[in-house]
């Protein structure tokens, strides 16, 4: 009967529905997780990406441009422009530093991006309003003031015209760039080079950063070795710095919620092993009587497999479209990866499956005697020498 | 007349040591074609275990079993299959499926032979209206009374044209007029379907249908 399985579950509705229910909440918390840690990533890079500078240098011992603490003399600048292998006139200081601004006396988190306009590490163009007023003079004299003006992130929710605390010095809003939020939603306050050294590094000519372009002649990391071997300053490429932020400000601090998702996923097994596995304690009697009707092992398994079969795919599949609508409401950037869910998602049914099938591999060797007897050791015998049960239990 | 069931030295045991029960003990059997067996015997003689190794359910410990001519080998032999195959079972608890209707219970033995899905229906409505349960065909065994319940799985046991049904205290749990047309009905099935039938009884009533009574004592038969 095509319909065996299902009448039986119809008879279990509230333990189906319940299962069901259990493995949507879980998948859909593993697919939202990923989702959080792609969105993450995404953040993590976008910046970085935008600037299209390709060489990315800070100061020796910090690890890399946006790892450790890194504070190199803006002279080093320099020493830059007669290097060989990058773009002429590409090079460019950069102040890239996390801040707390107070925006309508409120402190929020934000990162101070300071360039020079019209160099790489800043927007090209604002959305709304104007860029700031740049410095007089491109070489570091205290005496260039430099309006305090700012570019701010279009998602900060900020207007033209109004002023924002950064350490103790009013800055105001100029201009909104396009979004490019770092990592967890940290949107970005552009200003220039000059503004930022007065607000964060009372004005002394150190910067946090150099990017630079290469020339196409050689390759990025050919430049970044060369560069490299200069001793007060660690040079990378493009590609190295970005594995160094994934690493450092997604992979790292994240370990725990990866572990988490395999402890859920390990839950979602755990759940379906277990209820099956109760499922099949309780149908201990009719499992016998099948069998004593002359039902063999595979089509007791079978009946059993398409129920797991059933809720698994089931609940994994509104766990999946869950885990869309919770991305959609999370207050966070949530970007879930549709080919990554997918095989997670797979991966999910093949736990639910195998454990509900590890469940239903004991539950089948159930003693067709049992519809004789009426009650029976429901403990399959694993010690022949016990006194009390059949010694000669037929496997089918 | 072929014997459907032949059992020779059939012995069983249960437990081991001190504690070992030699439940059925050296049992030659024999039952023929057609025949309408009833097994008696004090409770604990061993009838349920007798019937158990005749239906394949249980291996014995020594002896040989022959059903139908074939003999059984519990090793290499696909039990299951002699069971779907040439054996029909009746509980004394009925066992039918809660969540499945009579018509429904019927039919799913004849899904575990493999039938057709319409043409098991065919005949497990065929087989529920001959013994007076066309009313009830789409009840659940909570809605059946027990007679009704007992019908249904004799109708189920039916179903795959068995050689021979096993009954073990069918009418346990019926009431003495609900016994009697259960017996009349069995006495009835048997002519028309040509089924050889052996039942397990403590009811004394029951015994005048049988053509043979086998009478156990302490796991041996002391008359047939
Ligand atoms: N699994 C078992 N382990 C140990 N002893 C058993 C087991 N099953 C049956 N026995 C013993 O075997 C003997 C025969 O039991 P069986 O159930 O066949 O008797 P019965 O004639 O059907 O009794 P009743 O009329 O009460 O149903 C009994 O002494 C019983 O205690
Ligand atoms: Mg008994």
């Amino acid at each position: 009967m095509k319909a065996l399985f299902l009448k039986d579950m119809r008879y279990r509705q509230a333990r189906v529905v319940l299962t069901t229910l259990g493995i949507t909440m879980l998948i859909s918390l593993i697919l939202l997780l990923g989702g959080i840690m792609n969105g993450m990533r995404i953040q993590a890079q976008q910046y970085v990406n935008s600037t299209g500078a390709d060489i990315w240098i800070s100061a020796e011992g910090s690890g890399g441009a946006f790892i450790g603490f890194s504070l190199l003399e803006e002279e080093l600048m320099a020493f830059l422009g007669s290097s060989p292998g990058l773009v002429e006139n590409s090079a460019s200081p950069l102040i890239f530093a996390q801040a707390r601004p107070t925006v309508n006396g409120k402190p929020t988190k934000a990162m101070v991006v300071g360039y020079t306009l019209g160099n790489l590490g800043g927007p090209k163009q604002v959305v709304e309003g104007r860029m700031f007023t740049p410095r007089k003079y491109m070489d570091y004299r205290p005496e260039d003031h430099v309006p305090y003006e700012v570019i701010v992130d279009e998602k900060m929710g900020l207007e033209i015209g109004e002023k924002i605390t950064i350490s103790k010095d009013e800055v105001r809003v100029v201009g909104k760039a396009k979004s490019l939020m770092f990592v967890l939603d940290t949107p970005l306050l552009f200003m220039d080079i000059r503004a930022a050294q007065r607000v964060l590094l009372e004005n002394t000519p150190y910067i946090n950063m150099m990017v630079a372009k290469t020339d196409s002649k050689y390759t990025p990391d050919e430049v970044a070795a060369n560069l490299d071997a200069f001793g007060a300053i660690e040079a990378r490429t493009l590609e190295h710095t970005l594995s160094d932020i994934m690493e450092y400000w997604v992979d790292q601090p994240m370990k725990a919620v990866q572990f988490l998702r395999v402890m859920l996923w390990l839950v979602a097994g755990l759940l379906v092993g277990m209820i099956t596995y109760v499922t099949m304690l309780e149908k201990t009697q009719e499992i016998g009587v099948l069998k004593a009707i002359g039902a063999s092992n595979s089509y007791v398994m079978t009946l059993l497999l398409k129920q797991v079969a059933l809720i698994s795919v089931i609940g994994v599949g509104i766990g999946f479209c869950l885990s869309y609508i919770f991305a959609a409401a999370a207050p966070i950037f949530v970007k879930i990866n549709l080919v990554e869910s997918v095989i997670v998602a797979c991966i999910s049914l093949i736990v639910c499956c195998g454990s509900g099938y590890l469940a239903a591999r004991k539950g089948i060797k159930v003693d067709p005697m049992i519809a004789f007897r009426g009650e029976i050791d429901s403990t399959p015998i694993r010690n022949v020498d016990m006194p009390t049960t059949n010694v000669a239990l037929i496997g089918n | 007349m072929a014997a459907i069931v032949e059992g020779i030295g059939l012995t069983k045991r249960f437990g081991i040591g001190d504690a070992a029960v030699t439940a059925i003990d050296s049992v030659d059997i024999r039952i023929e074609e057609r025949e309408l067996v009833m097994i008696v015997g004090d409770s604990g003689c061993g009838k349920t275990t007798l019937i158990s190794l005749l239906g394949c359910i249980l291996t014995p410990d020594a002896g040989e079993l022959r059903i139908d001519g074939d003999m059984i080998d519990p090793i290499n032999h696909d039990l299951s299959s002699v069971r779907r195959d040439k054996i029909g079972f009746v509980f004394q608890m009925f066992h039918l499926l809660p969540y499945l209707t009579a018509l429904e219970n019927v039919m799913v033995a004849m899904d575990i032979a493999k039938t057709k899905e319409a043409e098991a229906e065919k005949r497990a409505i065929e087989l529920l209206t001959r013994v007076g349960l066309s009313e009830r065909l789409h009840h659940r065994p909570a809605q059946l009374s027990g007679g009704e319940k007992q019908r249904v799985s004799f109708t189920r046991a039916l179903a795959n044209r068995p050689k021979i049904i096993f009954a073990d205290e069918p009418t346990a749990n019926l009431d003495s007029r609900q016994s009697d047309n259960l017996m009349d009905l069995i006495e009835e099935l048997r002519q028309e379907h040509q089924t050889t039938i052996a039942i397990v009884t403590h009811h004394e009533g029951l015994r005048e249908n049988a053509d043979r009574i086998i009478h156990l004592k302490d796991g041996r038969i002391i008359s047939a």
